[in-house]
């Protein structure tokens, strides 16, 4: 990690920290998948849903993440646009065992891409098909079909599946993205 | 654009055929995720079955007794945390109830006796000795000249028998009827904490003599809905019309449908404050109505049998639709569809209008009726009030600009020196004031020069330490303060009014000191400000000078006294 933390300090970020948007429907596992996240001694043994927003603070592959974790639910989504200008990189997470709303988060992603905050902008989208231990899940691909990712052209995207109660996947899909954030442009700096 | 996300529903083994009323949508695991369950009636040798599903999978199928009439999900009690909700299925006679999918609770409902007279002709009816078609005849006749209504179903079914089939029916008959048993006409739950309502839509069928007669219909009805806002009754007919009664059975609008109705269902969409109707047409649409404007339309490409709108999984606004070929679907209302007139775009229909009331005129009220029985009678007087009145409005407005006119007082610039503002404060007890004057220069761009402050006072009243000030240049949001001394000045015979102004608090035109502001070149001042001048505390009036008022007034006063 020395070589990379001194590239990123050379990068001139070494303490400027990346902001990510953890977007999702409510009940998809935001909040779970961040405290999957933290140190071990930190963790919360339950979540409880999400009012308005809240921050965590992590590191990977050298990268130093800044995470706004925003309320899924129905009457707080109109919020979200509140936070794309400032974001350098986007996490949304389905509930790949939730085959009816899997449409809505189709929906609420083309509504996100298509943001002016947001179109055009090259700003890496992870998207993590959680709950991948649960009965009927739907496997990656059929998740990146079932929300058209192909049709994606201006972002970098990676989609994993995951499991934020026992954490597997989430590692994978953030290493991407520390990546995507240290190999990309720098992170243009908005005010 | 749409309003409605569709969901995509395996096809292959769905296949419903049920009712209207044998569709729930309930929280059966009490995980705030809602199932529905369906009472299918079942198809071929199938039996009825009741069907429960996650979304769009099925995830449980239970074989029902009999055909369904009813499906209701219920909770027993409001204690939180709650109890795990049952399901109420409501057969012909009887009302099963389900915990966990599982039977729970089955309930007859209570029989009535037969009629004297039937029991009496069945027993004969039972005898063989009276098997043969003439004495069945006049058994039957017997059986015709009591009530159709009061018959069991048994007699019923007899006498709907040609003679050699009741024969027959009577060969292998082997219980005779001795209760009726009532039949359930639909289901639905009381909640024990809401206000009863009275929902007596009886409208069940023309010749039905129990129950309150709503309001009649010219067709047969297809479908009917209770708007639960205002207790309106939205009913659809086969003469394609969509009605609106209101709960006293008032016929309050009716609009012509372009195709056949085949059912309809209430979506209340409440983040946005409004109860649609869904309708579906035999066409295959379904339109939503708002009142009578149409709002929306779905194409579904099949013909619908069955819709329902609620709460499904987690998603609140899902709407359900059973079609005639037994495919389930599922549309999800999109977070952002907006059901106003304005984003629909869509005007009232031509026939909306058709015949029913145009407008809606309220009652002339018992004040209405009062204020124009006195309109009448005191024609004259009111017209010279008002008259009157007016003039004196006229008058004020005329004195208002007069005072304006004679004190030219504008405190802001106009023109081209509107950047500039002008504000005065006095301190100070008397008869020595501090004024100060605070020229404020609010443009961001330009700066004055050639300023001069320049006081306009009476010089019998008010001595200014200096009358004339020339101003420096003022920088572009610059402030300038320029502190004056006003003395009040006062003549050797002192007016004793001067002594009570503080009490009486008014100084009158005396105490008016004109600020004017002028600038080089131009002959009329840019700003004009009228400073009144509070009233000097008496304790500080010149000693001297009171005294000689004082000797005055007593002079005076004698003066007065010796004259009388």
């Amino acid at each position: 990690m020395g070589l990379l933390d001194k590239l990123s300090v050379w990068l001139g970020r070494g303490k400027a920290e990346v902001t990510v948007l953890v977007l999702g429907l409510d009940n998809s596992g935001k909040s779970t998948l961040l405290n999957a996240l933290r140190a071990p001694e930190q963790r919360v043994a339950h979540t409880t849903p999400t009012v308005a927003q809240q921050q965590e603070h992590f590191q990977s592959g050298g990268v130093s993440f800044s995470a706004w974790d925003v309320s899924g639910a129905p009457r707080h989504r109109a919020l979200w646009e509140r936070h794309y200008r400032r974001a350098h990189a986007v996490i949304f997470v389905v509930d790949s065992a939730d085959h009816l709303r899997l449409v809505v988060a189709r929906e609420e992603m083309e509504l996100l891409l298509a943001h002016p905050d947001m179109f055009g902008r090259r700003v890496p989208l992870l998207i993590f098909a959680n709950k991948s231990d649960a009965a009927h899940a739907l496997a990656p691909m059929q998740v990146a079909a079932a929300l058209c990712l192909e049709r994606i052209t201006d972002k970098p995207w990676h989609i994993c599946a995951s499991c934020a109660l026992s954490g597997a996947g989430i590692a994978d899909g953030v290493t991407w993205l520390a990546r995507q954030l240290r190999d990309g442009l720098v992170p243009t700096q908005h005010t | 654009m749409t309003r409605w996300l569709d969901v995509e529903v395996g096809t292959d083994d769905i296949d419903l055929i049920t009712l209207p009323s044998n569709l729930a949508l309930v929280d059966l695991q009490n995980d705030n995720e809602f199932k529905l369950v369906v009472g299918d009636l079942g198809r071929g040798e199938e039996g009825p079955k009741l069907k429960v599903f996650k979304g769009a999978m099925q995830i449980s199928d239970t074989i029902l007794p009999d055909l369904p009439l009813g499906v209701v999900g219920f909770s027993i009690n409001e204690s939180m945390p709650r109890s795990v909700p049952l399901i109420a299925v409501a057969y012909s006679s009887c009302v099963y109830m389900y915990r966990n999918l599982k039977i729970f609770y089955k309930y007859y409902l209570p029989s009535s006796e037969l009629n004297m007279c039937e029991i009496e002709v069945w027993k004969q009816l039972t005898n063989p000795s009276y098997h043969n078609i003439e004495s069945l005849q006049s058994l039957t006749d017997s059986l015709g000249a009591i009530p159709h209504k009061l018959l069991s179903p048994q007699s019923q079914n007899l006498l709907d028998l040609t003679p050699d089939q009741q024969l027959e029916y009577l060969e292998n008959i082997t219980d005779v009827p001795s209760k009726k048993n009532a039949e359930i006409v639909c289901i639905t739950t009381l909640k024990l904490h809401s206000i009863e309502r009275e929902k007596s839509v009886c409208i069940l069928k023309r010749d039905w003599p129990e129950g309150r007669i709503l309001f009649n219909t010219d067709e047969h009805i297809i479908a009917v809905e209770v708007v639960t806002a205002d207790n309106s009754v939205m009913v659809i007919c086969a003469d394609n019309t969509l009605a609106c009664y209101s709960k006293k059975g008032k016929k309050q609008w009716c609009l012509t449908l372009e195709h056949r109705p085949v059912a309809m269902t209430l979506v209340p969409v409440l983040h946005l404050g409004v109860t649609l109707t869904a309708v579906a047409l035999a066409t295959g649409h379904v339109h939503l109505y708002d009142g009578k404007a149409r709002r929306d339309t779905i194409f579904v490409r099949d013909l619908v049998s069955v819709m329902k709108f609620g709460q499904l999984g987690q998603e609140e606004h899902v709407l359900i639709i059973v079609t005639g070929g037994g495919n389930l679907m599922l549309k999800i209302l999109k977070r952002t569809a907006d059901f106003s007139a304005h984003a629909a775009g869509v005007q009232l229909s031509p026939h909306a209008a058709g015949g029913q009331r145009p407008w809606l005129i309220p009652k002339k009220s018992k004040l209405f009726l009062e204020q124009s029985v006195r309109e009448r009678e005191n024609a004259v007087s009111m017209h010279q009030t008002f008259q009157h009145e007016l003039n004196r409005l006229r008058l004020l407005a005329a004195k208002t600009l007069l005072e304006a006119h004679v004190k030219s007082d504008n405190s802001i610039g106009i023109g081209p020196m509107d950047s500039l503002r002008l504000t005065a404060e006095v301190e100070g007890l008397g008869p020595v004031f501090r004024v100060t004057l605070i020229i404020e220069n609010t443009s961001k761009e330009k700066a004055v020069i050639g300023l001069a402050i320049l006081f306009h006072v009476h010089t019998i009243n008010y001595k200014v330490s200096n009358p004339y000030i020339k101003v420096p240049l003022l920088s572009p949001g610059g402030k300038l303060k320029f502190p004056t001394k006003i003395e009040e000045v006062f003549d050797d015979q002192i007016n004793p009014d001067v002594l009570f102004r503080p009490v009486t608090g008014q100084g009158g035109e005396r105490s008016l000191v004109k600020v004017l502001l002028v600038k080089e070149g131009k002959t009329t001042p840019i700003l004009a400000a009228t400073v009144q001048m509070p009233p000097t505390d008496p304790m500080m009036l010149p000693f001297d000078k009171m005294q000689a008022a004082a000797g005055l007034e007593s002079n005076e006063d004698s003066n007065w006294f010796t004259k009388t």
